[in-house]
């Protein structure tokens, strides 16, 4: 006989703990081995054994292969097979005796299997759940961490970057521009219920033609902005954006965001007062930060509706935006940050729609004379 | 195809003699020197996808040496790279081990290495993660292990408890449950043991007589802390 590749391992107390490679064959009467030559000091020779003297069961690793276990001449012998055409062969054969324990066997494994799945598909579910969650939900998470920062902590953080921006400046401090600004600002945060914040606007000399807002209520209006504009509404209009992104903490969303996720939660765990520190540690310079999309859509159209409570003409603020847009002369960096797109002019456009019509008042300074002042060219902006 | 193992104990090699044609596989960068006979190829084992689901499950090499006796017999001499014992097992085409994601060192071309899902108690508890080696086939297998090798031969039914962490490589005969290494959570942890893998037989385990975790928690403790 013509021994072929092992298909089975027969442990018993003769063969070495690793098993001895055997090949099994399913007979009419029961199993038969056939231990390889060096398998055993006897050489090679068969073994048969009854279906009548087995019990069987499932086992291994993976609870995958079948055992067959009986007592030997030398001990109790134990067989592993996990060929599947053999484990098959051995069902059809085998009496109801057998066959029934090793359905149940069987049953029991295709059990483990398939709770073994659910677990993973569980475990890979609530993962991706997860994921999902924090990628849309982080959001929300900044949103919560960013409530719970008093302003007063905000007004500490924007400050000491305000003071320092302006020591480098050429600060105006009394004048037609400064009047003009005091009274537009004034116009809109005197239409602001519950306002927290007390706003701090400072004209800066320099041809740039932008304005910028800090966290806590710190505004930087540029002259060269001023000079810019057509009419008073056009700054007003820039004015409504940047003090709404103050009363939207968007200045202090962002940081949050950059900090990332630890901060936001040790923050809504109530850990304000180390921000500032992680912050530095961070670099985050307060005046690099760049608002996102959403805060700068929303700027825009919370800032639509303050002009309008404050009955300042809000078409000043979209043609302002359209025009420097046009007109990219490479001097106008609030455009840089805050591009204007078409479908950003049409929101503002579709939202001043539905805005109730109403009769806006002037303000009591002459924008001639203001823009005069700054030594803009009479009749427009260049 | 012969092997020898060379320096037994902690910093040993092994040498494997390749007659004319013979090659043999071995894990990425084991290979010290050989004779100029021999050519060195790489080869992704199972297949693209399965070298990729080797590296990104088990995190084991990607690309797997093939060491070639194209010109002439010669011989190649391998080390792992951390220090421990090599361990030299011959498959029979039934055998089959489990073998925790570092412990393959070489193995015969008839050796077929495949990654596998672990249970989700035992991927979590038993401190070789969710994805382990399965050896098959026929041919000489080299395992390597975290200090000395021990092999433990266990009869049917019986029992054996090996603390996790320590599993080096195991016949797919034998089964194990994680358990607690004490009767309480607590004097679990406390005693340092934690979870332990309760092993019954038959079939063979081969454990290491070093935790690698463990040593690299010891050694951390002496890594200067730059502020």
């Amino acid at each position: 006989m013509i021994i072929s590749t092992p298909n089975a391992l027969c442990f018993g107390d003769e063969f070495p703990a690793s098993g001895a490679p055997c090949l099994a064959h399913v007979e009419g009467h029961g199993l038969t081995m056939t231990f390889l030559p060096d398998a055993d000091a006897c050489g090679r020779r068969s073994e048969s054994v009854p279906f009548s003297e087995l019990t069987v069961s499932a086992g291994g690793l993976d609870h995958d292969q079948l055992v067959a276990t009986w007592a030997g001449a030398t001990g109790q012998r134990t067989l592993y097979l996990k060929n599947p055409d053999l484990i098959r062969a051995f069902r059809q054969a085998a009496p109801d005796r057998l066959t029934i324990p090793l359905e149940r066997a069987a049953e029991q494994v295709r059990q483990v299997r398939q709770r073994r799945r659910i677990v993973w598909m569980l475990v890979g579910g609530t993962l991706l759940a997860s994921v999902l969650g924090l990628w849309f939900g982080s959001d929300l998470l900044v949103e919560l961490a960013v409530d719970r920062i008093p302003v007063e902590w905000e007004q500490k953080l924007g400050e000491s970057a305000y003071h320092d921006f302006l020591a480098r400046q050429e600060v105006m401090k009394e004048g037609p521009a400064v009047a003009a600004v005091t009274e537009m600002t004034h116009r809109m945060t005197d239409t602001i219920a519950g306002n927290p914040y007390t706003f701090d606007i400072t004209v800066v000399k320099s041809d740039v033609v932008n304005a910028f807002a800090l966290p806590g209520g710190y505004i930087v209006v540029f002259t060269g902005l001023m000079k810019k504009a057509e009419n008073s509404e056009e700054v007003a209009g820039v004015l409504a954006h940047e003090l709404n992104h103050v009363l939207q903490r968007h200045g202090l969303e962002r940081i949050v965001k950059q900090l990332g996720f630890v901060a936001v939660v040790s923050i809504v765990l109530g850990n304000q007062q180390g921000l500032g520190g992680v912050m530095k540690q961070l670099g985050i310079e307060l005046m690099t930060l760049k608002f996102g999309r959403a805060q700068e859509t929303e700027a825009d159209l919370t800032g639509l509706q303050l002009l309008h409570r404050a009955k300042i003409d809000p078409n000043g603020m979209i043609t302002f935006f359209q025009r420097l847009a046009e007109k990219d002369d490479g001097r106008v960096e609030w455009f840089s940050t805050h591009p204007m797109s078409s479908a950003r002019a049409e929101r503002l456009n579709a939202e001043l729609t539905d805005l109730p019509k109403q009769t806006s008042e002037p303000f009591t300074f002459d924008w001639t004379n203001v823009r005069a002042s700054l030594g803009a060219q009479a009749g427009g902006s260049p | 195809m012969k092997s020898e193992i060379l320096y037994p104990g902690a910093f040993p090699m092994v040498r494997v003699e390749l007659a004319e044609g013979e090659h043999i596989k071995a894990e990425s960068g084991a290979m010290v020197a050989c004779s100029p006979t021999i050519d060195i190829e790489s080869k992704m084992e199972g297949g693209f996808l399965g070298a990729l689901s080797r590296k990104f499950l088990t995190g084991e090499k990607f690309f797997f040496q093939t060491l070639r006796a194209s010109r002439g017999a010669g011989e190649v001499l391998l080390a792992p790279t951390v220090p421990g014992e090599i361990v030299v097992l011959d498959l029979d085409g039934v055998s089959e081990y489990m073998v925790q994601k570092d412990g393959f060192l070489a193995g015969a071309d008839g050796v077929a290495i495949d990654s596998q899902m672990q249970s989700m108690s035992r991927g979590l508890l038993s401190g070789e993660g969710f994805f382990i080696l399965k050896m098959s086939g026929k041919g000489m297998l080299l395992l390597n292990s975290f200090g000395a090798v021990h092999k433990i031969e266990l009869k049917p039914g019986q029992e054996y408890i090996v603390d996790n962490s320590h599993l080096v490589a195991w016949s797919t005969t034998t089964t194990y449950n994680i358990e607690k290494a004490t009767s309480g959570w607590v004097a679990s942890f406390t005693s340092g043991e934690g979870f332990v893998c309760r092993f019954r037989g038959p079939g063979l385990v081969f454990i290491q007589s070093r935790n690698p975790g463990g040593f690299g928690a010891w050694v951390r403790q002496f890594i200067p802390v730059t502020e």
